[in-house]
């Protein structure tokens, strides 16, 4: 009951378990922006998205492994390129025929597809690499104070929080600024009438997907420094950026954004403030996946969705 | 027409129901060979587990595949059959048979529950809304490990008590039967055309005068009620349960099994979890290679063949235009002649 007590009448561990929720809240915000992305633009969940993270994480760590020294944003940079190729093959080889009619009943196979392939993504990893856990030494080396002296943040996190927020801020840019965003964004809201201006679907689609896997496969570098990694890696990974969509709504950037903070926050004060800690760690993943089915059942748009 | 007339006894095909009796009599007769030949009970063993997959690939096929719900809930459902009976044995020390039964009930119940809950939900919604519910479950089960054992395991009381591999056979078999009999008359019925009616398009099932809502929850009932019910059978046979199987491997498995065997087919879905099970046990020493390929094959399945691997098979062999010509993917596409 001691933790119990403290979360009801210390300041400053209520405060450490939001900031570091929030922290955690930012990196499942990007890892949840490339499923959003991909969500607009295709009209489809992608459901091997925790895979390419997991590939991701797996392509910075060995880059990393193989070269001394190596700038940790070169590594993070080409894991976004590994998996973006990879993203954009499966969507040409398995996805463009949904849209090219050679496939029936798509909305189906648009699940099943993306299943098969998390499936056959995660056992490829571990055929080739093992079922043993792997864990990557930190970017940077500095300490970090404790906040006003009581708020203690981990320095791993921290670190890729303030990488993922400027990935964040360039996609954002990408996306509100160039040609190729607002085409995505023409794609997303009309495919037909975008097609009339001579953006062309077909290459849109291709082209969100990859980014889409980029985006998990680059929020996998950043966190292959902060948690061990295994080829089942992407299960819980996926399964909360699931949570982050539905709950900021499927297709809508702020709401990534906002729903990757409220999920970071509820966890980390879920956990801290379950009566039985030892409990409450196992209940951690627990507390968002009931947010998420009660956003189901009572507002299946989420916060800031179109339409259902 | 007159042949298919003469063919039909009392509105019964033939054609489908002998070799289909000839199958049953085969797998009837099978453990006696086995013993004769001196198989292992290895193999004994891969032939129960294999008809528990059966079992649960053929109730994912009726829910997903004719009612069109994409649900992945089997497991937990199947989870909650095999946890109830084993903590009502452990805790109040019911027997197995009534554990069964109470088990078979409360996965109906949950099956209400969750399908009531779900009307509004489809596909993606619903896929997401029950991988969270067995997600939930399993870490529930993991957590509460000082009743349920967690990952150590709840025991569970032998299905019979005897170390012979033959009669957990013939209850898998008679369960696998049993389950898949429910469930043929079930799609042979009235019923079978209301659930296909609203997969292809609920407003005007409903505008048709189709009661939406009841067959919706109707069909998720039944088939968490087989899942809990094979889950629990199951587990006897087995004497430990453990939270593992709810990992998405395992709902992964059942779904892959259903769509390689032929996702619209009852009895298709069920072969296809035998021969997939077998696959994977003679594919052994591949380590988990044979996992890659297993996934590689759900794929192309999915891309190239959509009426799945075995389904034209026993099409051919059945010599039957089809077991539900109707229920077959035959929908004509855009830029397509007319289909053949």
């Amino acid at each position: 009951m001691l933790i119990f007590d403290q979360c009801i009448e210390s300041i400053s561990y209520l405060a450490t378990l939001l900031t570091n929720g929030l922290i955690m809240g930012i990196i499942y915000a990007l890892m949840a922006l490339g499923l959003t992305l991909i969500f607009s633009v295709l009209g489809i969940v992608n459901f091997s998205h925790g895979e390419l993270y997991m590939i991701g994480g797996f392509v910075a760590f060995f880059l990393l492994d193989a070269f001394e020294g190596l700038n940790p944003i070169l590594a993070i940079l080409s894991a976004g390129l590994a998996t973006f190729v990879i993203g954009a093959i499966f969507e040409r080889l398995f996805l463009r025929p949904m849209h090219q009619g050679k496939v029936q009943r798509t909305g189906e196979y648009a699940i099943l597809v993306t299943f098969g392939f998390a499936f056959f993504l995660q056992y490829l990893s571990l055929a080739i690499i093992g079922p043993f856990p792997f864990k990557a030494s930190r970017f940077v080396d500095l300490a970090i104070k404790p906040l006003f002296g009581v708020i203690r943040v981990f320095q791993t996190r921290v670190v890729a929080a303030a990488i993922a927020l400027i990935l964040i801020a360039i996609l954002l840019w990408f996306i509100q600024r160039t040609w190729t965003g607002r085409g995505l964004r023409a794609v997303s809201q009309d495919k037909d009438a975008a097609a009339v201006t001579g953006i062309n679907p077909l290459r849109m689609n291709n082209f969100a997907f990859g980014l889409g896997a980029a985006l998990a496969g680059m929020s996998g570098a950043v966190l292959v420094q902060v948690f061990s990694w295994t080829f089942n890696v992407g299960i819980p990974a996926a399964s909360k950026s699931y949570v982050v969509i539905v709950l900021g709504g499927m297709g809508s950037i702020p709401g990534a954004l906002l729903g990757g903070l409220i999920l970071g926050a509820v966890e980390s004060l879920g956990t801290g403030c379950f009566p039985d800690p030892s409990r409450g760690l196992a209940y951690q993943s627990a507390f968002g996946l009931v947010i998420f089915a009660l956003v189901l059942l009572i507002r299946p748009q989420g916060l800031f969705g179109r339409k259902l | 027409m007159s042949s298919r007339t003469m063919a039909r006894i009392r509105g019964v095909d033939l054609r489908v129901a002998i070799p289909l009796s000839a199958l049953i009599i085969l797998a009837f007769l099978a453990p006696v060979v086995m013993v004769a030949l001196g198989i292992a009970p290895y193999w004994f063993h891969v032939a129960i587990v294999a008809m528990f997959y059966a079992t649960l690939a053929a109730s994912w096929s009726l829910l997903a595949g004719y009612a069109g719900q994409f649900s992945f809930g089997t497991m937990a459902f199947m989870a909650i059959g095999a946890y109830t009976a084993g903590l009502l044995g452990q805790f109040l020390a019911v027997g197995v048979v009534p554990g069964i039964i109470l088990g078979t009930l409360l996965a109906g119940l949950f099956g209400l529950i969750i399908g009531a809950l779900t009307l509004r939900l489809r596909r993606t919604y619903l896929a997401l809304f029950t991988i969270a519910f067995s997600e939930i479950l399993r870490l529930g089960l993991m957590a509460e490990h000082k009743i349920t054992e967690g990952p150590d395991g709840l025991p569970m009381e032998p299905l019979v008590n005897t170390t012979s591999k033959v009669p957990p056979y013939y209850i898998h078999l008679a369960m696998l039967v049993l389950g898949l009999a429910i469930m043929y008359a079930l799609v042979r019925s009235r019923f079978g055309l209301f659930f296909r009616a609203i997969r292809e398009d609920e407003e005007a099932a409903a505008a048709l005068g189709v009661h939406v809502v009841r067959y919706k929850i109707f069909v998720f009932v039944v088939t968490s009620m087989i899942a809990g019910f094979a889950g629990a059978v199951h587990f006897h046979y087995v004497e430990i349960l453990t939270p593992n199987v709810l990992l998405i491997l395992q709902m992964s498995i059942v779904i892959t099994m259903a769509v390689i065997g032929g996702i619209e087919s009852l009895i298709a879905a069920a072969f296809g979890a035998i021969f997939i099970h077998f696959g994977l046990e003679i594919m052994r020493p591949l380590l988990n290679w044979r996992l890659v390929v297993f996934g590689l094959l759900l794929m192309l399945t999915l891309r190239f063949f959509q009426n799945g691997l075995l389904h034209p098979i026993l099409q051919f062999v059945l010599r039957r235009e089809d077991v539900l010509a109707e229920t077959v993917a035959k929908r004509k596409l855009p830029g397509e002649g007319d289909p053949a």
